[in-house]
């Protein structure tokens, strides 16, 4: 049945054979639809293999940012307060109903009756106080960060008002809070967990979540087996699904070599990969796999610039660089028609996503005249110099987006054609922390958010912000607007003052946007089926079943 | 050197002897072919292909095979042929600058070891039994991480791994011909160490280290690929035969990726191999 | 006898000792050529966690503050009392990271070595005794192993008996049929100059008088081959052990990368990109102390083996 697509591509017999025997002793025939998440009536049982890059860092849960692949487990094993859609919908998790009131200054979370955590002691209000201030403060004497994307500089505290009721209250509006609970770096944890030191949150076995799978065995930086909590019954009614989950377990197993990953998968010894490469979908999907590409909310694929760092200090190499990549052909080249352009640099799906493609249309003319006009000469080897300096930059891919690599390869062949030098360093994930921490020209971020309001958060130096772009507080202008997010009272003159920020920061080449990414990318065995994805695209297995 | 200069002198040297006096057996003579045209490829590239290395079609990513291009194209259009062909001068130089640095501080350590015996020899004898104590591969990994991931840094630490055979090597064949009559004879008759050291020594231990420093040259070859195909050469865009295995697996539908820059590695280290042989062969 | 010996096998360790020693020098002092502020840059990075406190403890641990010969004696200090320091990218002792690793390695190296030994041996006897044309062929193989990048074989049999004939899963990197794939990998450029030297000294020896007057005693070649020769021919072989022993090392490095197995050569990979120090410094140690130990073994065994090697020429410096 497969057969006419295997001739599509000559070559592809490689592995589209072996997916085919896959196909054949897995669904035995017909029954491979290649769209595993319609039709057939769920079973309960099966287990199913997951295939990803790695786990080398601790498992302390409480960080600035939490990497996709800890995402990964930590979905399964704990529960968050509020569950977010692919389309930023928000929706009761543990939380049953929550009221903001005050202008969004305070906040009542009445909590499900009845939720506990794997060790048998009670998700209640005292719990998700304890988590609320863990998020929020982090506990810097025992080395704890706070979570990255908690609205914690306007946090004024919170309090257990009965056993299911919290409050909360910030100082000035928060509109981001709620929405924020959804995000994966804000996940329950029993509060015994979080009395913890350090060291010993970084061991995966002390960690007591709520979730529908509970750990049963691991070995640090190779496998964890989840199996299923009996006893769950307090998923998110979003997912359509009530009770525990229907896998009996589910193995994470680390495989760095993204094409040993694919391969496993491909040729049926393993049911889910994550992040495959995406020139390779094509071909996966006519050999009747699914593959899975969320979309998640938070910033597309793209760079942060360094203001402060040669050559990126000068304003019309940053706009130059806006206008001399040629984002279509990176979209037709690196990815598929599952990506979509970037409009601007927060994902489409975001509600306060503005179009500001055009200024960073791709215009080489325009780039090179920008940079002739700041004094940028070619000189005979093609690369422009000035004062007796290159332009040139080095370029890191993100090791958590594997195809960065072919796309920032590419960009350095299109930035030659404007004259700007640009050098490929490799690195994995524990080098890629170190190159953050160096504040090179232009870094590679792929971060997500639940709610708008914490762009606010990363972009200048106020509020202890991350200071994306090393402006420090100097640019009055982005202060301002980050300022008025931040603080805004009502969606509507947020939306707004949001859509003006969008617009600066791309104009003055402190973001520039690629494409809108699909930052966790799964391929999926085309027996399992029901594989659900929120907003964040996070795989939930929550719901999934294996067909027989 | 170039091939073919060696090609005549290594007949030359040979002519002697009875077995070269046929003629060159033909998988030698295809080696010395396989290896003209690696020598080719990484000094006039541009006569072999006028596709470019680093910019290719977009729009013919991940083509097949074909009368156009060679070996297909890779993830960026760009002709793997290509790639290949202007990946040798840097996958094969640093081969031949690592046999270099270990052929020029091993023979040095070897005849000083070999020559002065005493202290001198009791102590670099020390130091090369240090470097042999660590494992080629692991030195070399340990000395390019510490100088930093550049196909010459590769280079450097392959040729420091191999800087322990040529010493031993050498010091065994100085101390051979420095027991040889002749050479006790000629000291007799009031040469001074040095005219013996260049007068005898040297002529006669030639051929067994150069022999070695072909099979060196074949080994480097693969030490600096599988440097950098781990990933601690020059990144991309540059086309090391490593770094394109390593780049071209991440797409198993294009196996030609992984395929081609493999068997040119496979077929040169072949020819090195065989040439390296057939030279002990006519000793 | 037994005194000379004695007095050989002293000096013999001593020597062994006096180079483990020097070997560590010297790759601390490669190490060393690294920036200083790689390590601390490394530490500070929020991933790990650390306090500023925890970072002071670890500068003052390793005496990063201070000049390199410091940092040196500090260093050969602690491994001369068997410490080896902590990894700063997990914080775990390296002793433990190593000791989790090291049985998988030890596995995977000692199959590999039976496997080439396995391969050498056939190689060797096929050629020596298999007529003309045959043996030719065969002759060519060691030179054909050694000509295989090891990434290679390792990418081609992964794709061949994992992903098309489903031998055995990546999966589980560590089952049986796993592991001797990855043996095979490793075994095979170990297996040719093994090979090599078998099938010169078989030659050799064969030529040999006893030999000669064997087989006109009438004996088969394949009995003289296992009464006669396979004694004094492998002695070559017994010093190739330690050579040996350092290949399957510094393979192990590619090998395992390519089957996912989590061994003495991931570690180092992690240590080299991770720029962990102190895990490079301490695999290098072992490797030299394993290595030491093994050529001193075959050392001390050479003239047990055989008679007619002189003692005096082997402790010949």
């Amino acid at each position: 049945m497969h057969a006419t697509e295997f001739k599509r591509r000559a070559f592809l017999a490689g592995f589209s054979a072996i997916s085919a025997t896959a196909l054949l002793t897995a669904c035995g025939g017909p029954a491979a639809t290649g769209t595993p998440a319609d039709g057939g009536t769920p079973v309960d049982g099966g287990n199913i293999t997951f295939l990803i890059q790695g786990y080398d860092t601790g498992w302390v849960s409480s960080k600035t940012s939490i990497s996709s692949y800890e995402g990964n487990l930590w979905g399964q094993l704990t529960d968050k307060l509020v569950y977010v859609d692919a389309n930023g919908a928000l929706s009761p998790w543990v939380a049953e109903s929550w009221e903001e009131l005050n202008g969004a200054k305070d906040f009542v979370i009445h909590l499900k009756d009845g939720v506990t955590f794997s060790d048998g002691t009670p998700l209640d209000a005292a719990a998700v106080v304890a988590n609320l201030q863990a998020w929020a403060k982090g506990d810097p004497e025992r080395g704890i960060s706070k979570v990255g994307l908690f609205p914690a500089s306007n946090y004024v505290g919170a309090e257990a008002a009965d056993a299911k009721t919290v409050k909360v209250s910030f100082s000035s509006p928060a509109l981001g809070f709620i929405a924020t609970l959804a995000y994966h770096g804000c996940i329950l944890l029993s509060p015994e967990t979080l009395a913890l030191p350090a060291e010993a949150q970084a061991d995966l076995s002390q960690e007591i979540g709520s979730g529908p799978f509970v750990l049963k065995s691991w070995k640090q930086g190779d496998s964890y087996v989840l199996a299923k909590r009996p006893d769950y019954n307090w998923g998110p009614a979003a997912l359509g699904h009530t009770g525990p989950a229907r896998l009996d377990t589910i193995t994470y197993k680390v495989i760095k070599d993204t094409s040993v990953r694919t391969s496993t998968v491909a040729s049926g010894q393993a049911d889910v990969a994550f992040n495959v490469e995406p020139q390779e979908i094509e071909a996966l999907k006519a050999a009747g796999f699914t593959v899975g590409t969320p979309k998640y909310l938070g910033f597309v694929d793209g760079f942060q610039v360094n203001t402060q760092a040669f050559p990126t200090n000068d304003v019309s190499v940053r706009q130059a660089i806006q206008h001399g990549i040629d984002r279509e052909e990176i979209r037709s080249t690196v990815y598929t028609p599952d990506w979509d352009a970037a409009t601007t640099f927060i994902q489409g799906n975001v509600p306060e996503a503005g179009d500001y493609s055009s200024s960073f249309a791709f215009d080489p003319d325009k780039a090179g005249k920008l940079l002739d006009d700041a004094g940028w000469k070619t000189g005979s080897d093609g690369y422009r110099t000035k004062d007796g300096k290159t332009l040139e930059f080095p370029l890191t891919p993100n090791p958590y987006v594997p195809s960065t690599k072919a796309e920032d390869e590419l960009i350095a062949q299109q930035l030659k054609r404007i004259g700007i030098k640009v050098t490929l360093k490799v690195v994995d994930v524990a080098g890629y922390a170190a190159i953050q921490a160096s504040r090179p020209p232009l870094f590679q971020t792929s971060r997500s958010f639940v709610d708008v309001g914490t762009v606010a958060g990363v972009l200048t130096s106020q509020n202890k912000g991350e200071d994306w772009f090393n402006v420090g507080t100097s640019d009055t202008r982005l202060n301002e607007l980050s300022a008025a997010v931040a603080s805004a009272s009502d969606r509507a003159s947020r939306e707004k003052v949001t859509g003006e920020l969008q617009q600066y920061v791309l104009e003055q080449g402190y973001f520039i946007p690629l494409n809108q990414l699909v930052q966790r990318l799964y391929l999926i065995s085309p027996k399992v089926r029901d594989v659900q994805y929120n907003g964040l695209a996070y795989a939930n297995f929550y719901t999934a079943w294996i067909a027989k | 050197m170039s091939a073919d200069l060696t090609f005549a002198r290594l007949r030359s040297a040979g002519a002697a002897s009875l077995r070269t006096r046929t003629i060159l057996p033909p998988t030698v003579a295809l080696s010395f072919l396989v290896l003209l045209i690696v020598v080719l490829w990484s000094l006039v590239p541009g006569v072999f292909t006028s596709f470019s290395p680093v910019t290719g079609e977009t729009a013919a990513k991940l083509a097949a095979p074909s009368a156009q291009h060679w070996f297909g194209t890779d993830y960026l259009g760009r002709d793997q042929y290509a790639r290949v062909v202007h990946g040798t001068a840097s996958s094969v130089t640093s081969a031949l600058v690592a046999v270099i640095i270990g052929l020029v501080v091993g023979s040095a350590i070897g005849l000083a070891s070999g020559f002065r015996g005493g202290w001198v020899d009791t102590t670099l004898g020390r130091f090369v039994d240090v470097l042999l104590a660590i494992p080629g591969f692991l030195l070399a990994v340990v000395i390019v991480s510490s100088l930093g991931f550049q196909t010459i840094n590769a280079a450097i630490a392959t040729g420091v791994s191999a800087v322990a055979v040529f010493a031993r090597l050498m010091r065994a064949e100085v101390i051979r011909v420095r027991r040889a009559a002749f050479v006790e004879a000629s000291y007799l008759q009031g040469g001074n160490r040095l005219q013996a050291l260049l007068g005898h020594v040297l002529p006669n231990a030639y051929r067994p280290v150069l022999v070695l420093a072909v099979l060196q040259f074949g080994t480097s070859i693969l030490v600096i690929a599988s440097l950098a195909f781990l990933g601690y050469g020059d990144p991309p865009p540059a086309s090391d035969w490593g770094l394109l295995v390593a780049s071209g697996k991440t797409y198993p539908t294009a196996p030609w990726l992984v395929y081609a820059p493999a068997l040119v590695i496979v077929a040169t280290v072949l020819a090195v191999n065989r040439i390296s042989r057939w030279l002990r062969s006519t000793r | 006898m037994t005194n000379t010996y004695g007095r050989f096998a002293l000096v013999r360790t001593g020597q062994a000792v006096v180079v483990v020693l020097l070997a560590y020098i010297l790759t601390f002092l490669v190490i060393s050529v690294l920036p200083g502020d790689a390590i601390t840059n490394s530490l500070r990075d929020p991933q790990h966690g650390l306090s500023e406190a925890d970072i002071q403890r670890i500068v003052a641990y390793y005496g990063l503050d201070q000049p390199v010969l410091v940092q040196l004696v500090l260093s050969l200090g602690r491994f001369l009392t068997g410490q080896l320091g902590f990894s700063l990218q997990s914080n775990l002792p390296v002793a433990q990271l190593v000791g989790d690793a090291l049985p998988s390695t030890l596995t995977l190296a000692f199959t590999a070595f039976v496997i080439a030994l396995v391969f050498a041996v056939a190689i060797a006897y096929g050629a020596h005794y298999a007529p003309g044309r045959w043996a030719g062929v065969l002759r060519s193989i060691p030179s054909f192993f050694l000509s295989v990048p090891n990434f290679v074989i390792g990418l081609v049999l992964i794709e061949l008996f994992a992903f098309r004939l489903h031998s055995f899963t990546t999966t589980d990197p560590n089952s049986a049929a796993a592991t001797l794939f990855a043996a095979i990998t490793l075994a095979i450029p170990v297996s040719a100059p093994l090979a090599e030297v078998l099938l010169a000294s078989l030659d050799h020896e064969s030529r040999q008088d006893y030999a000669q007057v064997a087989r006109s005693r009438g004996l088969t070649e394949a009995a003289l081959f296992a009464r006669h020769l396979v004694k004094p021919s492998a002695l070559p072989s017994v010093a190739m052990i330690a050579l040996i022993v350092g290949e399957l090392l510094g393979g192990s490095v590619i090998t395992e990368t390519i089957f996912g197995r989590d061994g003495i050569g991931t570690v180092v990979q992690k240590a080299v990109t991770g720029e962990d120090q102190p895990v490079l410094q301490a695999v290098v140690a072992i490797s030299a102390v394993v290595f030491v130990a093994v050529n001193l073994a075959a050392d001390l065994l050479t003239p047990l083996l055989d008679p007619r090697v002189k003692i005096n020429e082997t402790v010949d410096a």
